[in-house]
């Protein structure tokens, strides 16, 4: 069930299943634990508007060497011209880091040139350095610095937005 | 006052009633700016009834909203909150409404100081966000009042007018706000005229 544009070496984004269930440790954007039935109604609820814009939609992170899932991207958009981009990682997995700056990687030029959103928000922590990496990679451009937004064990950390502007939307015909 | 949470000397807080939908549709249509949002809209009764009934459902809560009133005849004059609130990280983002009327006379700022009261010393957040269009700049003149530093510009953020339109990203630590409202404390006693004896 990955879709075959969102597979990279390590990791590939997929749809959510009704089995991932049985593993929201992984995937759920939430420090507070859910069981599989709370998981089963969270998941039915998130798909209850398959064709609407207005849905967060949630994808499913997982590796490609044995389909374990890794974490999770949802996708916030207002109708189809701004998005805002979150992930949630499973919290035992040492090199989060690295396996979320592979699926943003993945996922900022579907979202610029397959869904073609007009604008494209991403917050992240800034001690995320491979993801901080990835996304002024691709060219996301860092907007705002939040003081101490994220508790850590050692202490607070900043959170910094970045934002990328779909420069070849255009009037057609001009 | 009616059911009190925090307290001004001119103004109060208090959860917001279903009684309070009707005032809130009526802000909507009688707004008298445009610079705020998207644009402005004329709002039923009835969405702010469906909003209201469960909108103290969860606790604890994503977002806590109040009701803005003035202290002399419990008049509804606004609403206001936290949202976003991260009960792990703690922090939240506050936004507010003051119906035109009410607006440039300090009733806000006071609500707001009353609001970010309830936020540090009640809720203990360690840091507040807000945000503000870049054309809104009575909105961002209040902010650096209460304390508010700037966190950066989201350059591209919405379209207004068929232009991208800049969203002002500021943040606000618990010393800094104490400092601000000392300061504008000290500034609107200062206001008060000299009592003679």
């Amino acid at each position: 069930m990955r879709a075959i544009y969102l597979t990279g070496e390590t990791v590939y984004l997929r749809a959510m299943l009704a089995s991932d269930k049985e593993n929201a440790a992984a995937w759920y954007a939430s420090p507070f634990p859910i069981n599989a039935t709370r998981a089963e109604e969270w998941l039915k609820e998130a798909h209850t508007d398959i064709w609407g814009n207005n849905k967060p939609r949630h994808y499913l992170i997982a590796r490609v060497t044995d389909d374990e899932a890794v974490g999770s991207a949802t996708l916030t958009s207002r109708g189809s011209r701004r998005g805002m981009l979150t992930f949630a990682m499973a919290p035992w997995r040492d090199d989060a880091d690295l396996l979320r700056a592979e699926a943003l990687r993945l996922i900022v030029p579907w979202v610029r040139d397959d869904l073609e959103l007009m604008h494209l928000m991403l917050t992240v922590a800034a001690d995320e350095t491979a993801t901080v990496a990835a996304a002024e990679d691709l060219g996301l451009q860092r907007a705002a610095r939040l003081r101490g937004f994220v508790a850590r064990p050692t202490g607070r950390v900043d959170r910094v937005l970045y934002e990328a502007l779909n420069t070849p939307w255009r009037v057609g015909d001009a | 006052m009616r059911n009190p949470i925090m307290v001004g000397e001119r103004v109060y807080l208090r959860a917001l009633e279903m009684t309070d939908a009707e005032p809130l549709a009526r802000f909507d249509a009688e707004e008298t700016d445009t610079f705020m949002y998207r644009g402005r809209q004329p709002q039923s009764p009835l969405g702010y009834e469906s909003w209201l009934k469960d909108v103290y459902k969860v606790a604890p809560p994503p977002f806590v909203e109040f009701a803005v009133c003035l202290r002399e005849d419990d008049r509804l004059i606004g609403s206001m909150g936290i949202g976003d609130l991260d009960w792990v990280n703690r922090t939240g983002e506050t936004g507010s409404y003051l119906a035109a009327p009410f607006r440039n006379g300090g009733l806000g700022t006071e609500a707001k100081h009353l609001l970010l009261e309830y936020g540090f010393e009640r809720l203990h957040l360690y840091a507040i966000m807000s945000t503000v269009f870049e054309a809104n700049t009575r909105s961002s003149a209040a902010l650096a009042k209460q304390g508010y530093q700037s966190a950066g510009r989201l350059r591209w953020h919405d379209v207004k007018g068929g232009v991208y339109q800049a969203m002002l990203v500021y943040d606000l630590l618990y010393d800094e706000w104490r400092a601000a409202r000392d300061a504008w404390w000290a500034n609107q006693a200062n206001k008060q005229p000299t009592v003679t004896s």
